[in-house]
């Protein structure tokens, strides 16, 4: 057994991060985007480990050293369970090589545990990415006992275990139910789109200590910190107990019932696995339809709705990529719900409000959008849109026009919320549409740029072209890092310059997507992808 | 209808490809291309569909160009590959109504013409199901009546009888044979010899790239032999003659 599952997660482990691609392929261009892929993900490994030292020092600095360990492990988890959940149903009960496998005299528990084995493997990294830079500012700033080293070093490993475990429950609950119903993919995406809100809203208890605390709150920052950890995840406060006492016998401990509980929901999973996946990959033909009347559609219309066919038909696609305007309408309705003095908790009082809502909204509608792997996507079924009498501006123009139209109507209700909750005048009105609009348009034609130029149209599962490839990465950030270019701006520029930035902003945004879509629209599909 | 003419194409890193390939495939012609594994037919056809580009040479379609009129192009020909991956997330219906949308094919035109070669290849009661339920030789009747359905003047099919049932391949033929009767042309690789032989009047033997042999079926196979023998004979000693012009070359 040990063997299979050493084969299994070899085999799973393989091609992680294209690394496989990379040492074995003799095309040099595939080389070099599986050598830039690698090297995009080094800086922002580069980035959070910055982003993570930099908090683990201000936390110090405050004077909340002590709930430093226990805030990276809840970073950590937070991290794991939200990404985790988008994937855990579409990483470990794929159908891409399923019945290869079940005609392989394979243990199923090998083939599970060859997946969790990848699933652990990158949860890894990222934990890694979390705690080593920050405990090692915490180290040096502290200057703890060996005791913490020794506990750090024997626990690390055991960080990512529980999220992992909660991830895969929650996304094994979901592939359950979905594998029941005809619209899987849709019913998955619905579930852990709805997952996904409920932890984000769930730990909103955090960011609001972030961004508000006050003075006597302050003097006492550190116990407060911990316990509004420990109301998040209470696991974490622990091993940060653990850590900080340089306790290694209660590390163990910790160790000892992550892998406990670890292991009961591998062994759930394993029991579990075959079950979901047949159900899942179960085909209903019902071999009964007769011919009727056929509607005809004009070729632009008939792309679109074939876009959306193609969308809907993926939960993990589908689920990455809605959960930007879902928030967009959540954040909208909160403000409705709870009026203008909802911001006033959120945010520090030196921010105007106002002034950022425009660019939050615009930074949640261009989150990680369709376009960016929509030509990915396509995947093996590339041939039939090459061999259609189709220019690469029609074929472009349908997974453009299919990703605005996705947006167009939780654009419309947030804006409809916030116009309510908000009543600005008619000058911010035209920005509060304006900013979220144009940053969205440039978005969707930069995301179909991108894609081109960094194609992945072979691939096993759909989680290595939504979650871990190139054009992902890139066509996902641009909106975030764009929308904090206009907050940054917003927040520096001086007032009586407001107007001009924003129109500037704006202009600049269209301007950049008109001249992205003639480039889009030039490109030779035929011979680069 | 479809004239190659000194096509190359060699991809990076790889020593596969084809070099210098003419052809000529004239209306009413059934042409088996015919070679083995790797020898670059689908490469060829793919060029010809205009669906990969290619190095050097020209290739037209009704005199025109396919890289500089390959929308023109494409709507007078259909392309099936060897395996046809079709959208899996539509049903079979969706997929054919995409198709004759693309094509513009007028609504009683598709109609008829998805019902009569639906019952043919009696596929029809399956066409509101998805592609995913489809096995391989259903994929490959759907691939085929999508074709059908915008009724193209060239048909380029790679390796278009796998996979499908004994009935399905006999209809098949009589599909290839009704094209070609009404001015159509079809340029098809296979491995089975014996249909070749048997369907096609033309013939087109390729190995490493590089045709070794072309022309009508009676000049390539006469004298009571079999294109089988023929074709074992020409791929043995291509070798030796690799100076010489392909036989019967045009």
């Amino acid at each position: 057994m040990l063997t299979q599952i050493r084969i299994m997660s070899r085999l799973e482990l393989s091609n992680l991060f294209g690394w496989n691609v990379m040492r074995f392929s003799r095309d040099r261009r595939q080389k070099r985007k599986a050598a830039a892929m690698m090297l995009l993900w080094l800086l922002v490994v580069l980035y959070m480990a910055f982003y993570m030292g930099a908090l683990s020092y201000g936390l110090v600095r405050l004077g909340c050293g002590s709930a430093v360990p226990a805030y990276l492990v809840v970073l950590s988890g937070l991290l794991i369970i939200s990404f985790g959940l988008l994937k855990a149903g579409g990483l470990i009960f794929r159908r891409e090589g399923y019945e290869i496998l079940c005609s392989l005299p394979l243990a199923r528990t090998a083939v599970v545990m060859g997946r969790l084995c990848r699933m652990y493997v990158e949860d890894l990294a990222l934990t890694m990415v979390v705690m080593v830079p920050g405990l090692a500012v915490y180290a040096w700033l502290v200057r703890p006992g060996p005791g913490f080293y020794l506990t750090a070093v024997m626990t690390v490993w055991s960080v990512p275990l529980l999220p992992m475990a909660g991830a895969i429950l929650i996304g094994g609950v979901i592939a359950g139910i979905a594998s029941g119903m005809r619209r899987k993919g849709l019913v998955t995406a619905g579930l852990s789109v709805l997952m996904v809100v409920a932890v984000l809203v769930g730990t909103s208890r955090l960011s609001a200590l972030e961004g508000n605390p006050d003075p006597e709150m302050l003097q006492r920052m550190a116990q407060s910190v911990t316990a509004v950890l420990g109301r998040v995840y209470p696991p974490a406060v622990w091993l940060g107990e653990a850590l900080t006492e340089g306790s290694p016998l209660l590390g163990l401990c910790w160790a000892g019932m992550s892998l406990a509980v670890s292991a009961g929901v591998a062994a759930g999973v394993c029991v579990c696995f075959d079950g979901i996946c047949r159900r899942l990959n179960r085909d209903s033909a019902r071999h009964d339809y007769r011919m009727g009347r056929l509607k005809t559609d004009s070729m632009m219309l008939a792309l679109c709705k074939r876009e959306f066919r193609r969308y809907f038909s993926s939960g993990i696609y589908v689920t990455n990529t809605i959960i930007g305007p879902v928030l967009g309408c959540v954040f909208s309705g909160v403000l409705l719900a709870g009026g203008k003095d909802v911001l006033g908790k959120m945010l520090p009082t030196v921010l105007k409000a106002e002034l950022l809502i425009p660019f939050v909204m615009a930074m949640l509608f261009s989150m990680m959008i369709p376009t960016s792997v929509s030509i990915s996507m396509e995947g093996k079924h590339w041939w039939i849109l090459k061999s259609l009498p189709l220019s690469a501006k029609q074929i472009l123009d349908g997974k453009l026009g299919m990703s605005l139209s996705l947006v167009l109507p939780f654009y419309l209700a947030s804006e409809l919320m916030l116009w309510i909750a908000l009543k600005p005048g008619p000058g911010e009105l035209i920005w509060l549409l304006l900013i979220p609009a144009a940053l969205t348009v440039f978005s969707c034609v930069f995301g179909i740029a991108v894609n081109l130029r960094f194609p992945v149209t072979e691939w096993d599962s759909e989680v290595s072209v939504v979650k871990q490839s190139m054009s992902a990465l890139v066509g996902g950030m641009s909106g975030l890092v764009l929308a904090f270019v206009g907050i940054a701006g917003a927040l520096l520029i001086p007032e009586a310059y407001a107007v001009l930035f924003r129109g500037g902003f704006c202009a600049a945004l269209l301007l950049g997507a008109a001249l992205l879509y003639g480039s889009n629209n030039r490109f030779d599909i035929w011979e680069r992808i | 209808m479809l004239r190659i003419e000194h096509v190359t194409k060699h991809y990076k890193g790889s020593d596969k490809g084809i070099t210098d390939l003419s052809l000529h495939i004239a209306p009413g012609d059934i042409y088996a291309f015919i070679g083995h594994n790797g020898a670059g037919k689908t490469t060829t056809l793919k060029c010809a569909a205009g669906i990969q580009g290619f190095d050097s040479g020209h290739i037209w379609i009704d005199g025109l160009d396919v890289r500089k009129e390959s929308m023109e192009c494409k709507r007078r020909m259909a392309y099936i590959p060897d395996n046809p991956d079709l959208y899996e997330y539509l049903t079979g219906i969706q997929y054919l109504n995409f198709i004759a949308d693309i094509f513009q094919v007028e609504e009683k035109e598709r109609e008829s013409r998805i019902g009569k070669y639906g019952e043919a290849f009696e596929i029809t009661a399956s066409l509101g199901d998805l592609i995913s339920t489809y096995s391989h030789g259903m994929k490959q009747k759907l691939a085929l009546l999508s074709a059908l359905v915008h009724q193209p003047r060239l048909w380029l099919l790679d390796e278009p009888f796998v996979g499908l049932d004994p009935k399905a391949a006999v209809i098949l033929k009589e599909i290839m044979r009704e094209v070609c009767r009404s001015g159509g042309a079809i340029f098809f690789s296979t491995h089975v010899l014996e249909v070749a032989e048997k369907l096609c009047n033309k013939v087109a033997i390729i190995r490493d790239g590089s045709l070794v042999a072309c022309g009508g079926m009676d000049e390539i196979v006469g004298q009571g032999r079999s294109l089988e023998s023929i074709f074992m004979e020409v791929v043995e000693h291509a070798d030796a003659d690799q100076d010489h012009e392909p036989a019967g070359a045009q």
